[in-house]
């Protein structure tokens, strides 16, 4: 089973994201900040990560970096904020990003990407 | 006066207020066949809109104001 | 309530508690980073949580607030004392709106005015001090850079709409009702789905409007990029000879593509006469002109839904655009037809919506095409007999539906499969960095992934090759050619799609989608229009699919705790039967064998009760942050207004309790933290003078001792005077002359919780209103709780309360005397005694003895109840004695005999009874017989 990294200080996107992708049959983890995600990403494989920008202690750019940097993941990343700031989007994928969503993502919306970047076949 | 009233023409100018609308009504309802001339007109209070929308006077001149023209639109039937 | 939302108002909470929290701490440190950091990152996620839901009253608010945050963050705004009472404000009313969308679900009309001003002052705080960008802050942006077409070209095509006496416009809201033309249908939907939102906006003015110098008329002309409008009268006009001039008939509808700001700040001063809904796009899709003698024959349809499904938009168009020029442009058909173009314009991904409409050419039928993109799976039948069938070159026709359906998600799939490309070209097009290598690696991850998923896997080679080149050269170059050349041959959609097919997992995929709305029911995207929350959209839900899953929380009524826990009591008592019927069976029937089954089946039966027991308390606990939370907000209030300096400490806030002792326990401890700023907190001068740090502390803290629950709350102040306190009970005449040597300091200060003390010289607006702390132990004892003080003078106090976890059931002991039995709760029995007749001695006419050094009065039971028995001893001439707590001290109860404890379910006494002191309440014993449960407090 594929398994998905969730990375969000807030619960309720947790929640959220964790209720679309369980039901589609993924395995979901959540990590509450940048730090806890690296912890986690260290000692286990994820396919594919959910990040969050804004987080304490480390964000979701500082994350992707020394995800990138340390070549501890190459599985794809989509990075999900709430502005369409279009800086943000760069910023994203400077870091380390395969892919920026607005929030509130959409059901079908999330899954149909995830899906793609899962290679699942669709 | 916002309104000046002729023999069977009331004329409209600038912003008509909401006083006007007693007075208005009054001589629509002695002249039914008077008409309305709008053309200086740029607003009217809403009072005087539901007067003139209950009664659908004929209309002599339309606002020169584009805007005004299109709400008072529904005065054409 | 979904798990969803109650997710979100119970983490908003905690955001709302620390934002508060963190307002207060930047109070002392105004000039800290970090605490600004972390103030707007709460402020961000609340309101990015709240984005989640459609309460754009809360959002509004919260959203300013974040704006704000972010510009004291970046030193643009600096910080001051106003800014935190208006984000302390701000932070109150989202509260309200959460205490609100819990017991209701939503959020009521009456708040979007408050909404409106608070987001209006905290704007302005934000336009005020930011001299060098109050422009960008204060104005939300226009609807200028809308282009296509522009506004005022729409407005020259505008042609009023027939209107006359509505027919059903009555003075409240109805469903949105426009009559457009097509010029103004097409303009609203490029509009609606190039990104704007459009809004319809019923505005009916209450009749008395005119009199508060309201002018509807001219509001209704303030709202901007109107692209429909109308005035109508409300129906139930009177005769024109009585119209009453100054009372409103009036009813102003328009279809706008003003943001949701603008249109709230228009009409901020009349919210509840206006009602505004979002309307999609595909509302707008409407044919017009006369329907009949327009024949299409069938064979264009087929071929036309054919191409569209085939992804071939281009020939469809042509097809389309030749239909047109052969058709009158004023017939029906053609404005349909028009439609369909406009449509693969500009949502060429929306297959299903070109097929449907296109097939409304043969049907004739008027399709709610809203409603059928909402609803796609679970409409599957209807969408059956609209979509083209037998005529179709396809093989299976039984899957007619689902191959409309695939091809729509197709369409959107393969819109998101380049989605994805255009992402890696750009991850590949930024800055190099350090992180270059790692980056290349997760786009070849990436693209392999896409497009194994999307069955092309004969390319995987190609990204691998690409990424190794990529890899050895350092440089990006090779991947990117690579996805270039993809995205040049991009047009070719079709070929893409025959060269790799795609099989259908569709129907799986659908269903598992369903399955994630079904939960998530605050489905972002069914953001249009609260009103029609009953449609809203359910994208890929079956109506056969019934596979849920199941809400981890569920949120149920307390009554119905309430009543389960009495059952759950009833039973408890009731299991208690079994033993005295198993003695009957044995002793009165004689049958050992069924006794000892009765007995086994007890067994079984009471570790039930027990577990349902269990199982209910913990349903019924709660965090004593319930309380606690308030506590910061309060002492900042308090303090301020007294002029001290308060840190204030709260630890244990997740200790848990019964909810009734939760709820019971907020009033007192209210009281006791006054009553500790008050008067037991210094002023800043006095502390300073008296050699202690100017910020007092007060320390709230929480903790569970086995099954009590101790909460203490501890102050550095002045700390009271026992001597003080004696003299004044002796004024007051509540102890006597002999009692001012007698009593300890410990004891001499408890004495502020006698009834009718109060300390205060002065009578503050804070406490001591009259009432003292003997109205916080009596409500600490109503719940089975005691209180106690401790304090040393000049160092501080220390007020502890404690309190049983749950007061469902009470644990009792059975007593007897006079031959009659009564219960004694056991929190109360500290041990039980038999004293033999010589250990007794007699102090001033009262019965006393020594235990463990101590003297302890003792009380005979049935002397208490005014009964003339003497107490019965024992053979050994051994008198039973009960040794309770009562106030501190310990008091012997003589009794004639003990038995058993026994849980029961205590019923305080009612009507006449419930006069009768002495007692706590009855409670019915397993054998049926009344047990009468003594409160020794009010016996001595």
């Amino acid at each position: 089973m594929k398994t998905i990294l969730v990375i969000d200080d807030a619960a309720t996107v947790r929640m959220y994201h964790r209720h679309i992708l369980e039901s589609a049959g993924y395995s979901v983890d959540e990590a509450i900040n940048g730090i806890e995600a690296l912890e986690k990403a260290l000692v286990k494989n994820y396919d594919l990560f959910i990040v969050d920008i804004n987080m304490p202690k480390l964000d979701g750019y500082g994350f992707l970096r020394q995800l990138r940097s340390q070549d501890i993941e190459q599985a794809p990343a989509i990075m999900v904020s709430t502005e369409s700031a279009k800086n943000d989007e760069i910023l994203a994928y400077n870091a380390g990003a395969n892919l920026y969503l607005i929030k509130p993502t959409k059901p079908d919306e999330l899954l149909r990407y995830s899906r793609l970047l899962l290679g699942e076949s669709i | 006066m916002a309104i000046e009233y002729k023999k069977s023409l009331a004329v409209f100018t600038e912003f008509v207020g909401v006083e006007e609308a007693e007075n208005l009504l009054q001589w629509l309802l002695k002249n039914p066949k008077g008409k309305i001339n709008l053309a200086t007109c740029e607003h009217i209070h809403a009072a005087n809109l539901q007067v003139l929308m209950a009664i659908k006077p004929l209309v002599a001149a339309w606002p020169a104001d584009e805007d005004l023209q299109r709400w008072l639109a529904v005065l054409e039937k | 309530m979904n798990a969803l939302l109650e997710q979100f108002l119970s983490e908003s909470r905690d955001f709302l508690q620390g934002i508060g929290e963190k307002l207060m701490q930047l109070e002392s440190d105004p000039e800290s980073i970090p605490l600004m950091t972390e103030l707007f990152r709460f402020v961000h996620t609340l309101k990015g949580n709240s984005g989640l839901f459609d309460f754009p009253e809360m959002t509004r608010v919260l959203h300013a607030s974040e704006d704000l945050m972010d510009a004291v963050r970046h030193g643009r705004v600096s910080y001051s004392q106003d800014l935190t009472d208006q984000l302390l404000d701000a932070m109150d009313f989202v509260g309200i709106l959460m205490d609100e969308i819990e017991t209701t679900g939503r959020i009521g009309n009456s708040h979007a005015t408050n909404s409106v001003e608070l987001t209006k002052s905290l704007r302005e705080l934000l336009a005020a001090a930011s001299t060098e960008s109050e422009a960008h802050a204060a104005t939300p942006h226009g609807i200028s850079d809308i282009d296509h077409p522009s506004v005022d070209q729409v407005l020259e095509e505008f042609a009023a709409v027939e209107v006359d006496f509505a027919n059903d416009t009555t003075a409240s809201f109805g469903e949105p009702a426009f009559e457009l033309n097509e010029v103004v249908a097409m303009a609203l939907y490029r509009h609606a789905t190039g990104g704007a939102r459009v809004f319809w906006v019923e505005y009916i003015p209450e009749p008395e409007c005119f009199f508060k110098g309201e002018d509807p008329f001219y509001l209704s002309r303030q709202v901007p990029a109107v692209l429909w409008h109308q005035s109508l009268l409300q129906k139930d006009i009177p005769s024109l000879a009585e119209m009453d001039v100054y009372s409103s008939q009036l009813v102003f509808q328009l279809l706008t593509i003003a943001t949701q700001e603008e249109l709230d700040d228009i009409f901020r001063y009349v919210p509840d006469q206006i009602q505004r809904i979002e309307i999609p796009a595909l509302a707008f899709v409407v044919p017009f002109g006369s329907e009949h003698d327009d024949t299409i024959d069938d064979e264009f349809i087929t071929r036309t839904v054919g191409f569209i499904n085939d992804g071939n938009l281009e020939r469809a168009s042509h097809s389309i655009r030749t239909m047109l020029e052969l058709s009158a442009p004023e017939l029906w058909s053609s404005s349909l037809l028009r439609w369909a173009q406009l449509i693969i314009e500009l949502e060429p991904d929306n297959a299903l919506i070109q097929c449907a409409l296109i097939n409304q050419l043969r049907t004739h039928e008027p399709l709610d095409l809203v409603a059928l993109t909402q609803d796609i799976s679970s409409k599957s039948a209807s969408v059956d007999s609209h979509l083209p069938n037998a005529d179709l070159p396809h093989e299976h026709d039984e899957h007619e539906a689902i191959n409309s359906e695939a091809s729509h998600t197709d369409a959107t799939l393969m819109a998101s499969f380049y989605t994805v490309l255009t992402a890696q070209k750009n991850v590949l097009s930024v800055p190099a960095s350090p992180w270059l290598a790692g980056r290349m690696k997760s786009v070849a991850t990436t693209l392999i992934a896409t497009y194994r998923a999307t069955h092309q896997v004969d390319e995987i080679e190609h990204i691998e090759h690409a990424l190794q080149q990529a890899l050895a050269d350092n440089t990006s170059q090779p991947l990117l050619a690579w996805i270039d050349k993809v995205l040049d041959s991009a047009p070719e959609l079709s070929d893409i799609q025959e060269a790799a097919p795609i099989e259908m997992p569709i129907e799986q995929s659908t269903q598992e989608v369903s399955v994630a709305t079904e939960e998530v029911i605050l489905d972002p995207s069914s953001k249009f229009g609260r009103r029609v929350e009953d449609t809203s959209p359910h994208f890929g839900r079956r109506a056969e699919d019934t596979t849920t899953v199941v809400s981890k929380t569920l949120k149920v009524d307390q009554e119905k705790i309430d009543r389960l826990m009495n059952l759950i009591g009833e039973m408890v008592v009731a299991k208690n039967a079994l033993p005295y019927l198993a003695n009957r069976a044995e002793t009165v029937f004689g049958v050992r064998d069924l006794s000892r089954e009765i007995k086994a089946q007890y067994a079984v039966i009471n570790r039930v009760a027990e577990e349902m027991q269990d199982t209910i308390m913990q349903v019924r606990m709660m965090p004593v942050s319930f309380i606690f939370q308030r506590f910061p907000r309060m002492v900042r209030d308090i303090s301020r207004k007294l002029g001290k300096e308060v840190e204030l400490v709260l630890e244990g806030e997740s200790t848990e309790a019964d909810k009734n002792i939760i709820e019971a326990l907020s009033d007192p401890l209210i009281h006791i933290v006054r009553n500790s700023l008050d008067h037991g907190l210094e002023s800043p001068e006095v502390r300073v003078a008296a050699g202690k740090n100017a910020t007092g502390k007060l320390l709230i803290r929480a903790t569970q001792e086995s099954d009590r629950v101790l909460i203490e709350i501890i102050d550095d102040g002045r700390g009271i005077n026992p001597n003080v306190i004696k003299q004044k009970a002796y004024e007051k005449g509540l102890i006597d002359e002999s009692a001012l040597e007698r009593l300890s300091d410990e004891e001499a200060v408890n004495l502020v919780f006698a009834a009718g003390f109060s300390t205060a010289d002065v009578i503050s607006d804070l406490s001591g209103r009259g009432v003292g702390m003997d109205v916080v132990r009596s409500a600490v004892e109503r719940i089975n709780g005691t209180v106690g003080i401790e304090s040393e003078v000049g160092k501080g106090t220390r007020l502890y309360l404690s309190l049983p976890l749950s007061m469902a059931v009470t644990n009792v002991m059975i007593i007897e005397s006079n031959e009659q039995i009564f219960g004694v709760p056991m929190d109360m029995v500290v041990e039980t005694v038999r004293v033999p007749r010589v250990q007794l001695s007699s102090i001033k006419q009262k019965q006393t003895t020594v235990l463990r050094g101590r003297i302890v009065p003792l009380l005979s039971l049935n002397e208490l109840l005014a009964l003339p028995q003497e107490q019965v001893p024992n053979e050994d001439d051994e008198f039973a004695t009960l040794v309770v707590r009562v106030h501190g001290e310990h008091v012997g109860i003589v009794v004639d005999d003990f038995r058993e404890t026994v849980d029961i379910i205590l019923k305080p006494m009612s009507g006449i009874l419930g006069g009768l002191g002495g007692f706590s309440g009855a409670a019915l014993l397993g054998d049926g017989s009344v047990l009468m449960v003594l409160n020794p407090r009010e016996l001595i």
